[in-house]
C-alpha cells in the first residue's frame, strides 16, 4: 500500500513537471493588466480601461489613420467628410456622413443611419455627470452639458440635441451652432460608438422620443442599462466579463472588414507586477501593463518587442477644494484640529503651494520614471498646440514650510492635520508620487500626518466624482489633440477634473470658453497662454508626469501601431496577429 | 455524541448572537454619515446623505438598527460589494470555492507533513533529521509568505516555465464556462473534472494548485511540526513509555500508537485553528499566484472600505471558527477515548 502510494505520488509529480505551462493558445491574445472596468456603456464610459474594450466591440464613423493624430480614415462612414468633397459645408457648420451599407451588428441587425442618429442623441441625452458627453454637446449645442451649475436641466437643451443630428436619406448630418475644429477627433472617440437602436430600446435604453428625454438624463452610476452588455458592429463581441477578474472577447464572424487573426482575446486582471512579468516571459501573456520603473527588466528579457510611444497625456495631483465631509474617512475629524482637515483645506493657496513644492522632480524623472517621463508645467502637455514651457514648483522644503506657516493664518502649522492621498491600484508611478508628497510634507512638521491609500480604478473614477478624495492623482489622455481637451478638463468649473476639484475661477472659465470659441490661432494662443500661466500661479494642481507609454509585446505579435492619443490600455485587436 | 453535537450547534446560535452584537457595536462607532456612505454609489446620492440616514434608519436607537440589520442578514441580504461589482452573497459564492479548493489540498498537506516531521524529529532528538527539521521550521515560520511565494514562482514558473499562476488554463476556463456539457457541481475544478469525466481539467487544475499549496504547506506546517516535536519529546520521557520499552514492546508501536496519540491533542487544537484561518484566504498567496479568492477580496475590501463585505465576512469567519472548534472536539474524542464528549 505504502509503495503504491509513493508510486502514485511520483507519477503525479512527474506529470506536473512534464506538462508545459499554460503557453497562450495560438489564436488567443492575452493581456495582463492592473486596470479594472466599471462600465462598457459607450455613452458613459470615460477612461482608458473601458476604452480598449469599446474600441474593439463598437465602431465609430471615423478612426485615426494609424499613428496620426490629425488624419482620419472612414470606419462606418463611406468617406471622411471634407470641405473639398462637400461633406463639410463652407461655413464649417454642417458635417455630412454617408453611412456604409450592409454592415451587421453582433445580434444580426443591419446598420442604418437611424442607428447613428440614435447613438449620438442617446449619449447626449444621458450626459452622465463627469461622463464624456460634454465634448459632443459642446460641439453640437454650444453647451458643455445638459445641466447648469446647479444641476438643473437647461431649458430647451433636449430640443437642441434632437435638432443637431438628422438623417437625410443614407446620410447623417450634424448641425453645429459655430464651427468646431476638434469635432472629428470627438467623433472617433469611444463615446461616439454606434449602437443598435432597436436592441438598445429593448434593453431599457431611451426610447428615442423627445418627451421622455428628461427621464433618461444623468443616470445613476452602475445603473446604466448597457452597463455590462454590448452589441456593436466591431470585430469582436463580448463573450464574458467577470469584474476585477477577466474580460473575454470573441471574434465576430459576421464582421464586414478583414477577418481578425485572433479568435479570442482575454484581458486578465493581474495587479502584481512580478506575476505579470513572468506571464509575459513565459508567453502566457502577449502584452502586459508596464510602469516606467520596470522597463529595464523587460528590455533585458528575450523574445519581447518593446514599443515606446510618447503620449498626449498628463497626470497630476488634484487638490479638491470642497471635499465632501459626509462619512469621509480620508479627512479624519473633518476639522483643523490636528486630527483631520476641513473640507475647504485646499481652498487655501498656501496649502496647495506647499504640496506643490514637495515633489522631488529629479528623483521622479530619473529614479521613478527612468527617464521615460516628461514634466510639463501645466495640463497643456508637450506635443499639443500652443504648448508653453511653464516652470514647476521647485522641490524645496523651506519654501513648503514657509507656505504651510501662512496657511489658514498659521493654524495649519500650529495644530497640524491628518488626511489621505489616494491613487489607483497598481499604478506604481502615481504611488511613488503620492509617497513622495506625503513623506516630504510630513517631514516639515511632526504634526502633519498623511496616509496613502490605493483604490481599484473602477471605484476610483466614481469616488472622485463624489468629492471624496482630498488629493487624488489621476491622468488625462487626449480625446482629441487640442489644448481645449486638457485645459478645459483640468481648469474649467464644468470640466471633469475642474468640477470635481471644486475649483471655480471666472477668469479661467472665460479664457477656456474664449479658447474654443475663437478660430483665429493668435486669439487662441493668447487664451491658452494665459491659462497655462494661471495653472501655475493659482497652483490648481501639481504635475506628476507626462508619460511615454512602454508596451512590451511578445515578439511574435505583429501589427501594433502606437498612437500618442492612445494610452496603455488601447490595442486595436483586429490589427494584431501572431507570426 | 449526538447530544454533544446538538448542544454545540445550539451554542453556535449564542456565539453568533454575541459576534453579531460585537460587529454591529463596532460599526456603530462610525457616524451615521459614514455608515450611510456605504450605500452611496453615485455622486447624486452623495448629496442626499440625510435622506439615506432616514431611509436606512441610521438615526434610530441601537436595538432598532440592530433588528433591521439582523433581519436582512438572516435573509442572506448582506449588501452590495463595490469591489466585486455584485451582491456580497453572489461575490462570496464566486470567491469562496477558489479559496476552498486551495485549502482542500493545502490543509491535509500542512497537517500530515507537520505531524510526520514532528514525530520523526521528536523520536530522534538531536539526529540529523531533527536538526534539519528545526532549521526548516525556523525558516518556514520566519519567512514572510509573500517573499516565499515570490521565490517559488520565480524559480518554478520564471526559470523552469512550470506551474503558471491562475486557476485553470485559458482554454479550459473558456470550455468550462461556456460548455453545456460540463456541469459545475461543486465549483471546484479538481472535483468537477472527475465528476464530468474530464481528468484533463482535474490535472490542469492541480498544476495551478501546486505552488500555492506548496507555499502554504512550507510556511504554515512549521508551527505544527514544532508543537508535535515538543509533544513527542514530552511523551517519550513519561513512565508508561519507559515501561513499554522495558517490557520489550515494538518501538514502532510505542512511538506511533502510544506516544503520538497523546502528543496529538495540542496539535489538533492548533490544526483546527489553522484550517479556520486558511478559509479566510491567504492574501499574499492569492495575489502572487493570481487566484482571486476570499483573501484577495477581503484585502481589496479593506483598502477600499467596502463595509458590507467586511461585516459579512466577520460573521462568516465566526461561523467557520465555531464549526472548526466543533470538529476539533470530535477528533479529540476519537484520538483520546479518555475525553468524554457527553
Amino acid at each position: 500500500m505504502k509503495k503504491l502510494f509513493i508510486f502514485l505520488a511520483a507519477a503525479f509529480l512527474c506529470f506536473m513537471l512534464i506538462a508545459p505551462a499554460n503557453a497562450a493558445s495560438k489564436d488567443t491574445f492575452v493581456k495582463a493588466t492592473y486596470g479594472t472596468v466599471r462600465t462598457i456603456d459607450p455613452a458613459t464610459a470615460y477612461d482608458v480601461s473601458s476604452g480598449m474594450k469599446l474600441y474593439n466591440i463598437y465602431e465609430r464613423l471615423v478612426a485615426f489613420d494609424g499613428a496620426s493624430t490629425e488624419n482620419f480614415i472612414p470606419e462606418l462612414a463611406v468617406e471622411v467628410p471634407t470641405v473639398a468633397n462637400g461633406g463639410i459645408s463652407k461655413d464649417g457648420k454642417n458635417y455630412r456622413f454617408k453611412i456604409k451599407k450592409g454592415i451587421k451588428f453582433h445580434n444580426g441587425a443591419t446598420l442604418t443611419p437611424e442607428d447613428v442618429e440614435y447613438s449620438f442623441e442617446r449619449g447626449m441625452i444621458m450626459d452622465q455627470a463627469g461622463g464624456p458627453q460634454w465634448m459632443i454637446l459642446e460641439a453640437l449645442t454650444g453647451k458643455g452639458g445638459t445641466r447648469d451649475g446647479d444641476d438643473k436641466v437647461i431649458d430647451g437643451i433636449f430640443e437642441k440635441i434632437m435638432a443637431a443630428v438628422d438623417v437625410d436619406g443614407d446620410d447623417v448630418v450634424f448641425h453645429l451652432p459655430v464651427p468646431y475644429p476638434p469635432l472629428m477627433g470627438i467623433i472617433q472617440y469611444t463615446s461616439s460608438s454606434i449602437i443598435n437602436k432597436k436592441w438598445a430600446i429593448a434593453n431599457k435604453c431611451w426610447d428615442g422620443k423627445l418627451a421622455t428625454a428628461a427621464k433618461y438624463n444623468n443616470p445613476d452610476f452602475n445603473k446604466e442599462p448597457l452597463l455590462k452588455i454590448a452589441n456593436g458592429t466591431g470585430p469582436y463581441t463580448l463573450k464574458e466579463w467577470i469584474p476585477s477578474n477577466q474580460f473575454v472577447f470573441e471574434r465576430f464572424e459576421g464582421y464586414w472588414g478583414k477577418t481578425p487573426y485572433f479568435k479570442n482575446a482575454i484581458v486578465k486582471y493581474v495587479p502584481e507586477w512580478t506575476t505579470r512579468k513572468l506571464m509575459l516571459q513565459n508567453g502566457d501573456a502577449d502584452v502586459v501593463d508596464l510602469d516606467s520603473m520596470y522597463v529595464e527588466e523587460v528590455e533585458a528579457m528575450e523574445g519581447i518587442t518593446v514599443y515606446k510611444i510618447p503620449q498626449l497625456s498628463y497626470s497630476a495631483a488634484i487638490f479638491c477644494q470642497k471635499i465632501n465631509p459626509a462619512g469621509n474617512p480620508d479627512i479624519g475629524s473633518g476639522k483643523l484640529d490636528g486630527n483631520g482637515i476641513p473640507p475647504n483645506f485646499f481652498s487655501d493657496i498656501h496649502v496647495r503651494k506647499a504640496f506643490s513644492h514637495s515633489i522631488d522632480w529629479k528623483a521622479m524623472k530619473e529614479d521613478v520614471g527612468m527617464g521615460l517621463i516628461d514634466l510639463p508645467g501645466s495640463p497643456n502637455c508637450i506635443g499639443l498646440p500652443y504648448y508653453k514651457e511653464i516652470p514647476l514648483y521647485s522641490f524645496d522644503a523651506k519654501k513648503a514650510e514657509a507656505e504651510m506657516k501662512q496657511a489658514f493664518g498659521g493654524e495649519v502649522w500650529e495644530k497640524g492635520f491628518k488626511m489621505t492621498i489616494t491613487h489607483n491600484t497598481g499604478n506604481a508611478l502615481r504611488e511613488a508620487a503620492a509617497n513622495m508628497m506625503a513623506e516630504n510634507i510630513m517631514a516639515l512638521n511632526p504634526k502633519f500626518q498623511i496616509e496613502i491609500r490605493n483604490v481599484a480604478w473602477k471605484d476610483y473614477t466614481v469616488k472622485y466624482r463624489q468629492f471624496a478624495y482630498p488629493v487624488f492623482i489621476i491622468g488625462w489622455g487626449a480625446d482629441y489633440p487640442d489644448p481645449h481637451n486638457f485645459l478645459y478638463t483640468f481648469m474649467h468649473s464644468n470640466g471633469v477634473y475642474g468640477k470635481y476639484s471644486g475649483f471655480k475661477n471666472a477668469e479661467v472659465d472665460a479664457l477656456c470658453d474664449a479658447g474654443i470659441q475663437n478660430v483665429e490661432p493668435e486669439k487662441r494662443r493668447a487664451a491658452y497662454s494665459k491659462l497655462q500661466d494661471l495653472w501655475h500661479e493659482l497652483a490648481v494642481g501639481n504635475t506628476v508626469y507626462q508619460q511615454t507609454v512602454v508596451k512590451p509585446f511578445r515578439s511574435d505579435i505583429k501589427g501594433f501601431v502606437g498612437n500618442p492619443m492612445f494610452d496603455d490600455d488601447h490595442e486595436y485587436l483586429k490589427n494584431l496577429y501572431r507570426e | 455524541m449526538a447530544t454533544f453535537i446538538t448542544r454545540r450547534l445550539i451554542l453556535l446560535i449564542f456565539v453568533m448572537f454575541g459576534v453579531s452584537l460585537l460587529i454591529f457595536g463596532l460599526m456603530m462607532t462610525f457616524s451615521p454619515e459614514r455608515r450611510a456612505m456605504a450605500f452611496v454609489s453615485t455622486p447624486q446620492m452623495a448629496k442626499d446623505i440625510p435622506l439615506l440616514i432616514k431611509k436606512y434608519g441610521f438615526d434610530q436607537p441601537f436595538y432598532a438598527q440592530y433588528y433591521t440589520w439582523i433581519k436582512e442578514v438572516s435573509h442572506l441580504n448582506l449588501g452590495y460589494s463595490l469591489v466585486a461589482s455584485r451582491s456580497v452573497m453572489e461575490a462570496f459564492l464566486y470567491y469562496f470555492p477558489i479559496t476552498l479548493e486551495l485549502n482542500l489540498y493545502a490543509a491535509p498537506c500542512i497537517i500530515l507533513f507537520g505531524i510526520w516531521m514532528g514525530t520523526i524529529a521528536g523520536t530522534k532528538p538531536n539526529s540529523f533529521f531533527d536538526h534539519f527539521s528545526r532549521i526548516f521550521s525556523i525558516i518556514g515560520w520566519s519567512l514572510p509568505t509573500f517573499l516565499f511565494a515570490l521565490v517559488l514562482i520565480m524559480i518554478f514558473y520564471g526559470y523552469f516555465s512550470l506551474f503558471p499562476p491562475g486557476v485553470l488554463s485559458d482554454e479550459l476556463t473558456m470550455f468550462v464556462r461556456n460548455s453545456d456539457d460540463f456541469v459545475r457541481y461543486t465549483h471546484l475544478y479538481t472535483i468537477d473534472g472527475i465528476l464530468n469525466g474530464r481528468l484533463d481539467i482535474t490535472l490542469n487544475a492541480f498544476k495551478y494548485l501546486f505552488l500555492p499549496v506548496l507555499t502554504e504547506t512550507i510556511v504554515i506546517c512549521a508551527l505544527l511540526m514544532r508543537v508535535m516535536r515538543s509533544g513527542m519529546l514530552e511523551e517519550m520521557s513519561k513512565d508508561y513509555i519507559i515501561t513499554a520499552k522495558a517490557k520489550g514492546a515494538d518501538k514502532k508501536t510505542i512511538y506511533l500508537k502510544h506516544a503520538r496519540r497523546n502528543a496529538l491533542i495540542p496539535v489538533i487544537t492548533i490544526a483546527g485553528q489553522l484550517v479556520a484561518m486558511l478559509m479566510e484566504g491567504s492574501i499574499a498567496v492569492e495575489i502572487i499566484f493570481n487566484r482571486q479568492g476570499i483573501g484577495w477580496w477581503m484585502a481589496s475590501s479593506a483598502t477600499q472600505l467596502d463595509m458590507p463585505v467586511l461585516m459579512s465576512m466577520c460573521l462568516v469567519m465566526a461561523v467557520i471558527f465555531v464549526l472548526s472548534n466543533l470538529v476539533v472536539d470530535l477528533i479529540y474524542a476519537y484520538i483520546d477515548p479518555r475525553i468524554r464528549l457527553s
